[in-house]
């Protein structure tokens, strides 16, 4: 007498949806998508929460964005990019604007900001700032960051002077992905 | 199959055995990161911890510190300030969990990087810390520069000071007429 056995274990059709008719090649798959993940998220695009008001009205609170770690790889940070800056790591960052570039003197004044005495046109800024301050050079290497809600008071404002070992890359979307609506 | 199974025994047991390793004999950065974080737990505190516990938390505090420890804080919105010795850190400590965040605090420390001494007997300790104050959806942010040295077999802080990631300038606010 002949006895057939059933394969202990899920239905077929379950199985074919949780692991594919190849398992092999399943695992595979796997294996190629966690690597391309893990080297995207390690050396290409950064994935960041956006917290606190410093760059409203642009980047709305609690929205997500990237950074893009290969953008200054190849050229230098320029006037108006908006970057992340690291702190110790990269579990918190700044998300600023630069505004001055190495060897610039940058200034608030009257409502505007200075750059070598010239006023910088701002169209990203929605509210007016009374920030005022002494001019300030930048020395080579370094850049001038701010954020875009210049309304907020200053003392509140995390704004200064920063190396460029610090700019960990360029935030990528010009909107958060999955931000509150706007004020 | 057999095989399988006798070379996924055999590395768990390697593993914990270099964990274990790792938790019996931890280098000194280890040591120092576990210190950190140990202190970055007695900062925090919550509502229903009472006055007893906060004062345990406050020595324990203490603790991670020379007894000549400086503290030179300069914050944007807080300004500058020095502690000198353990005994003014702890009366500013006191202070600030009693009135600053009643409804209780997060401290976290990230980021921890540590940088020994040529003697092994020094560090410095760059970390960012974050601190949350219960029922507030912001928290503060702020780098740090902790100095160790080894003394009785422990790593102590005996300076710590406020890192400016943005270099502050003067600004005055100006006043509308």
């Amino acid at each position: 007498m002949e006895a057939k056995t059933q394969p202990v274990g899920l239905p077929g059709w379950l199985r074919i949806v949780l692991i594919g008719r190849n398992p092999r090649r399943t695992l595979v798959r796997i294996a190629v998508l966690v690597a391309v993940v893990f080297l995207t998220r390690t050396y290409v695009l950064l994935p960041i929460r956006v917290k606190g008001p410093s760059m409203l009205p642009t980047y709305q609170e609690g929205g997500v964005n990237f950074v893009n770690r290969l953008a200054y790889h190849r050229s230098e940070p320029k006037r108006g990019d908006v970057v992340a800056i690291r702190l110790a790591g990269e579990h918190m960052m700044f998300m600023k604007r630069i505004i001055g570039l190495p060897g610039e003197t940058v200034q608030f004044h009257d409502g505007h900001v200075l750059i070598n005495g010239q006023i910088l046109d701002e169209p990203y800024l929605a509210r007016p700032c009374d920030w005022e301050g002494p001019p300030k050079t930048l020395a080579p290497g370094w850049y001038y960051v701010v954020g875009d809600n210049r309304s907020m008071p200053e003392m509140l404002h995390e704004e200064g002077m920063t190396p460029r070992y610090r700019i960990v890359g360029k935030i990528l979307l010009c909107k958060n992905l999955f931000a509150s609506s706007p004020p | 199959m057999q095989k399988s199974f006798r070379l996924i025994a055999a590395l768990t047991v390697i593993g914990m055995g270099i964990w274990g390793a790792r938790m019996l004999f931890p280098s000194p950065e280890q040591a120092i990161r576990s210190r950190l974080l140990n202190l970055a737990r007695t900062l925090s505190f919550e509502r229903k911890d009472g006055i007893l516990s906060r004062g345990l938390k406050a020595q324990n505090f203490l603790e991670c510190f020379t007894l000549d420890v400086v503290v030179s804080l300069d914050s944007r919105a807080y300004g500058a300030r020095t502690l000198t010795g353990r005994d003014e850190l702890q009366q500013a400590l006191l202070v600030a969990l009693n009135h600053e965040a009643g409804g209780g605090l997060k401290v976290e420390f990230l980021d921890i990087n540590v940088t020994l001494g040529p003697d092994k007997q020094t560090a410095v300790a760059d970390l960012t810390a974050k601190a949350t104050v219960a029922g507030e959806r912001d928290f503060l942010v702020q780098e740090f520069n902790f100095m160790l040295k080894k003394a009785g077999g422990q790593w102590l802080i005996y300076r710590v000071e406020t890192v400016k990631t943005l270099s502050r300038r003067e600004v005055i606010r100006r006043i509308p007429v």
